[in-house]
């Protein structure tokens, strides 16, 4: 017996690994419903939060639905404070010929008072100069004898993840034909910072990199595809075509964490190409950025 | 006995049995990740199938039957070859023969098929009684006996021929 024995120690001696008790806690965590239940009894705030967080969607749905709404409950601080982003004012004018419809976008609930109401004013200023500007001119037109004005102004939340929050806001104004400018914006939620693109590198030599990329980028869309058509400085008939991003170029994040580049209307295309956008890899920009904490 | 009171001896019993457990896994699948895998799919298994045991006396061999099961399935779930790749190499390393004697026998068990190395492993490594082992296993105990005779009857046979080789 004593080969058994011999046996025994090695079979004794199969090593324990430090991860053993982890994974036994857990499953234990995960499959006791006795302690689940007992959790929620000791913690209704738990429940309150889901209670609310069910309430925050019902009220973004109905701030998005009803303007009237909107505003009238925009004034409630605590209901205010779990939204992120909301429609704080629809202006509308208009008449047969000529419409504006403008709804723009508050950020709530950010502890960076400063940021918020920074954001928040420009948001509004903007737009409150956009719509003097649409009753202006609908006026002259109205003068001139009648013609068609069109402003729609709003906004798209691109991103929302626990760090990040993109904001598109964008400005169509028809006239004739039409022109639509975008304005980005992106906020660490965590730390509560509005993102520049240039903070996100270490020194101006993205421009170059992003840029290149674009070309090449465009190029490879147009020999692919005859319906695309963009403007590359020196290689189109146009006389300024694309040469570099600004360095405030209109940028956003996807929740994977990629950069996403925009230009506006006509900017490096013709019109009827829209708005337009790149994803940038992020291997090509991957030596210029400070950091992979927004970008990965 | 309430459910609480239930749920808390099951949960310390198998706190204390943990490193058990995991060395029957390991002996199932010679790997860590897909023995660690076993012990947590059993816990969850049985935690909630508590309601099935009813005295509390039979914890031990209730889990036990649990994780037996829970590694035959794993096993043939993962079909592939689970000799870990190390244990070939020792054995065909020359300077390794001052040990083979004693990596003999525990070898031949795992050479053997999955119930008698089994009963070897519960009733020699564990020292668990024939009776429980049959429990375990859902086996009256008189096959659990002549299993493990079998059992020591094939490693004898196994180990003679090593030694007549």
């Amino acid at each position: 017996m004593s080969k058994i024995n011999d046996a025994k120690k090695k079979f004794d001696n199969i090593e324990i690994p430090d991860e053993l008790n982890f994974v036994v806690q857990k499953a234990i965590k995960e499959a006791n419903p006795m302690k689940n239940n007992k959790r929620k009894k000791m913690n209704p705030l738990k429940n309150f939060g889901l209670g609310a967080a069910a309430a925050a969607i019902i009220f973004a749905g109905s701030v998005n639905i009803s303007p009237a709404f909107a505003q009238s409950m925009s004034n409630i601080p605590v209901l205010s404070s779990i939204i992120k982003v909301i429609s704080i004012n629809e202006l509308t004018d208009g008449n047969d010929n000529s419409q504006a419809n403008i709804s723009t976008p508050q950020i709530t609930g950010l502890e960076n008072k400063e940021l918020e109401a920074t954001l928040n004013s420009k948001y509004e200023q903007e737009n409150a100069k956009l719509f003097a500007q649409f009753q202006k001119k609908m006026a002259k037109i109205e003068e001139q004898g009648g013609g068609h004005l069109g402003v729609d102004a709003g906004y798209k939340v691109l991103t929302d993840t626990e760090d990040l929050l993109s904001i598109s806001r964008y400005t169509v104004e028809t006239q004739a034909s039409s022109y639509e400018t975008i304005h980005n914006d992106t906020i660490d939620k965590k730390n509560e910072l509005l993102i520049t693109l240039p903070s996100l590198f270490k020194d101006n030599d993205y421009i170059e990199t992003i840029s290149n990329y674009i070309k090449d980028e465009m190029r490879k869309q147009m020999a692919a595809d005859v319906e695309k058509t963009y403007f590359i400085a020196g290689e189109s008939d146009v006389n300024d075509g694309f040469d570099k991003i600004k360095e405030d170029q209109n940028f956003s994040i996807t929740k994977n964490n990629e950069l996403i580049i925009y230009f506006d209307q006509f900017e490096v295309a013709p019109g009827y190409m829209g708005t337009v956008k790149f994803k940038i890899p992020t291997n090509i920009i991957q030596k210029d950025l400070v950091s992979n904490h927004y970008i990965k | 006995m309430t459910k609480e009171e239930k749920y808390k001896l099951v949960e310390a019993f198998i706190i204390e049995n943990q490193h058990s457990y995991y060395r029957l896994a390991f002996s199932y699948v010679k790997n860590k990740e897909d023995a660690l895998d076993i012990v947590q799919e059993s816990i969850v298994k049985a935690l909630k199938s508590i309601d099935y045991i009813e005295q509390i006396e039979y914890i031990k061999t209730w889990f036990y039957r649990i994780l037996i099961n829970t590694s035959i399935d794993y096993i043939k779930r993962n079909k592939r070859t689970i000799a870990s790749p190390d244990e070939i190499l020792d054995f065909h390393l020359p300077n390794q023969e001052i040990n083979l004697h004693d990596l003999d026998l525990y070898d031949a068990i795992d050479h053997l098929p999955i119930t008698y190395k089994t009963i070897i492993i519960l009733r020699f490594f564990e020292d668990m009684k024939i009776d429980d082992i049959a429990e375990m296993l859902g086996e009256n105990s008189n096959t659990i006996k002549t299993r493990l005779y079998a059992a020591l009857r094939k490693l004898r046979i196994e180990m003679k021929e090593d030694v007549e080789s």
